[in-house]
C-alpha cells in the first residue's frame, strides 16, 4: 500500500512537471538581468577594469558580440559615462559556437548562462573622490530553440568609487657606507 | 495516529486530478489569449512590397493564402525559407500564394538582398507595427497564419514547425472553398 501512495504521488509530481515544460514553451518571454556586483573601486586618473556580469534566461540564448552571419544582431553595450570618467575598450568574451535542434548543421556564436564584459574606464586626475554612476544599455537579440524574440535594450546602471591614487612609497635614502665616518 | 492508505491515494489521486484540470485550463486560456485569429477573419491591411507596390491582404481572397511574418535577424525563419520556395512551386497553381511580412529594422534594400540570396519566389511585404498588433503582437519569429480562400484563419503556426506540418496545413487551406473570387 506504501508504494501504491509512493507511486501515485510520484506520477503527481511527474505530471505536473510535464505540464509546466509544456506551459513554459509558449509564454515565456526571454529575459537577461545584470548580477548585482560589489561596487568598482576605480584609481584616479588610472585605467581601471569594470566587470559586469550578465545573464540569460535558462532555455534562451542571445547572439554574441561576433556573431556568426552577417544578418544576426550582436549584443552590444552602449555606456552614458558620468563626466570626467572616460569609457575605454569594452571586452566581449567569445560566444559559445552551438548548434541548435532549428539547424543541427549551423552553428552559431552565442551566449548562454551568465557571460561577463569588461569595461576600461580612466576617471581624470582632476576628478573628485566618491561614487558616481553609470548608466547605458546592453542591446541583445534572443533566440529559444525554436523561435526569435526581437532585438530588446536593457537598462544597466552601475555605481563605481572614484579613489585618490596612492601616495607613492618614500624611498629610503641611500646609505653610505662612510656615514658617520 | 494511523493513517489510512485508501485515504492517502485518494487525496493524491485528487490533488492531481485538480492540478492537471488546474494546468490544462490555465494552458486552454494562455492558447486561447494568443492564438484569438484561428477561426476569425484574418485583418486586412496595406503593405508595400519590396518591388515597390501596394498589397492588401484582401487583393488574394479567393486564394489560399501563408502569411509569414519573418526578420533576417531569425535563423528558425530561414529555416523554413526553402520550404516555402519549393511549397509556392509546388502548390502555386492550385491556389496558393505565401506573403512574407519582414518585421525587420533592416532597409528595404538589405531585406532585398537577404530575399535574393534565399531566392524568395513570392512576395516579400515590409511590416508595420500596426499590422503586426492587428496580428496578435507578433512577439516572436516565425509566425505563420494559413488563411483559406475565404480569408479566414485555419491556423496559426509560432515558431519554427516541421516542413511536413507546414505542408499539412497548406494542403488544409487549399481544400477550402471559395466563395469569392481571388483578385490576383
Amino acid at each position: 500500500m506504501v508504494k501504491r501512495v509512493v507511486i501515485s504521488l510520484g506520477l503527481l509530481v511527474a505530471l505536473a512537471l510535464e505540464l509546466r515544460a509544456q506551459e513554459s514553451f509558449a509564454k515565456k518571454s526571454p529575459s537577461v538581468t545584470l548580477l548585482p556586483a560589489p561596487t568598482a573601486q576605480l584609481t584616479r586618473g588610472k585605467v581601471n577594469n569594470v566587470q559586469l556580469t550578465f545573464s540569460v534566461e535558462p532555455g534562451f540564448h542571445i547572439n554574441s558580440n561576433q556573431p556568426s552571419a552577417e544578418y544576426l544582431i550582436p549584443t552590444t553595450l552602449k555606456l552614458d559615462p558620468p563626466t570626467d570618467l572616460m569609457v575605454g575598450k569594452i571586452t566581449y568574451p567569445p560566444g559559445e559556437d552551438r548548434s541548435f535542434a532549428f539547424s543541427p548543421t549551423d552553428k552559431l556564436n552565442v551566449y548562454s548562462g551568465r557571460f561577463t564584459v569588461l569595461v576600461r574606464v580612466r576617471p581624470l586626475a582632476s576628478v573628485l573622490a566618491g561614487e558616481y554612476e553609470f548608466h547605458g544599455s546592453l542591446r541583445y537579440q534572443a533566440c529559444d530553440n525554436a523561435a526569435c524574440f526581437p532585438p530588446k535594450n536593457l537598462a544597466v546602471r552601475f555605481a563605481v568609487k572614484v579613489v585618490k591614487p596612492r601616495p607613492p612609497r618614500k624611498k629610503n635614502p641611500a646609505q653610505s657606507p662612510h656615514a658617520g665616518n | 495516529m494511523k493513517r489510512d492508505p485508501l485515504v492517502i491515494v485518494a487525496v493524491a489521486v485528487t490533488i492531481a486530478l485538480m492540478l492537471v484540470v488546474g494546468l490544462r485550463s490555465v494552458r486552454h486560456q494562455q492558447n486561447s489569449a494568443s492564438a484569438p485569429l484561428k477561426g476569425a477573419l484574418a485583418p486586412d491591411f496595406t503593405l508595400s512590397s519590396l518591388d515597390g507596390s501596394t498589397v492588401h491582404l484582401s487583393d488574394y481572397r479567393g486564394k489560399a493564402v501563408l502569411l509569414n511574418f519573418w526578420a533576417t535577424w531569425c535563423p528558425p525563419c530561414k529555416i523554413e525559407m526553402p520550404w516555402f520556395v519549393e511549397l509556392q512551386k509546388q502548390y502555386g497553381s492550385a491556389g496558393l500564394q505565401i506573403l512574407g511580412v519582414a518585421m525587420d529594422d533592416a532597409s528595404p534594400e538589405e531585406i532585398a538582398r537577404f530575399a535574393k540570396e534565399m531566392g524568395i519566389n513570392y512576395p516579400v511585404l515590409l511590416g508595420k507595427e500596426t499590422v503586426g498588433d492587428a496580428y496578435g503582437g507578433v512577439e516572436f519569429l516565425p509566425y505563420s497564419l494559413y488563411i483559406d480562400r475565404n480569408g479566414k484563419v485555419l491556423d496559426v503556426a509560432y515558431g519554427l514547425k516541421g516542413r511536413g506540418e507546414i505542408e499539412d496545413d497548406v494542403k488544409k487551406i487549399l481544400a477550402s472553398s471559395a466563395t469569392v473570387q481571388a483578385q490576383k
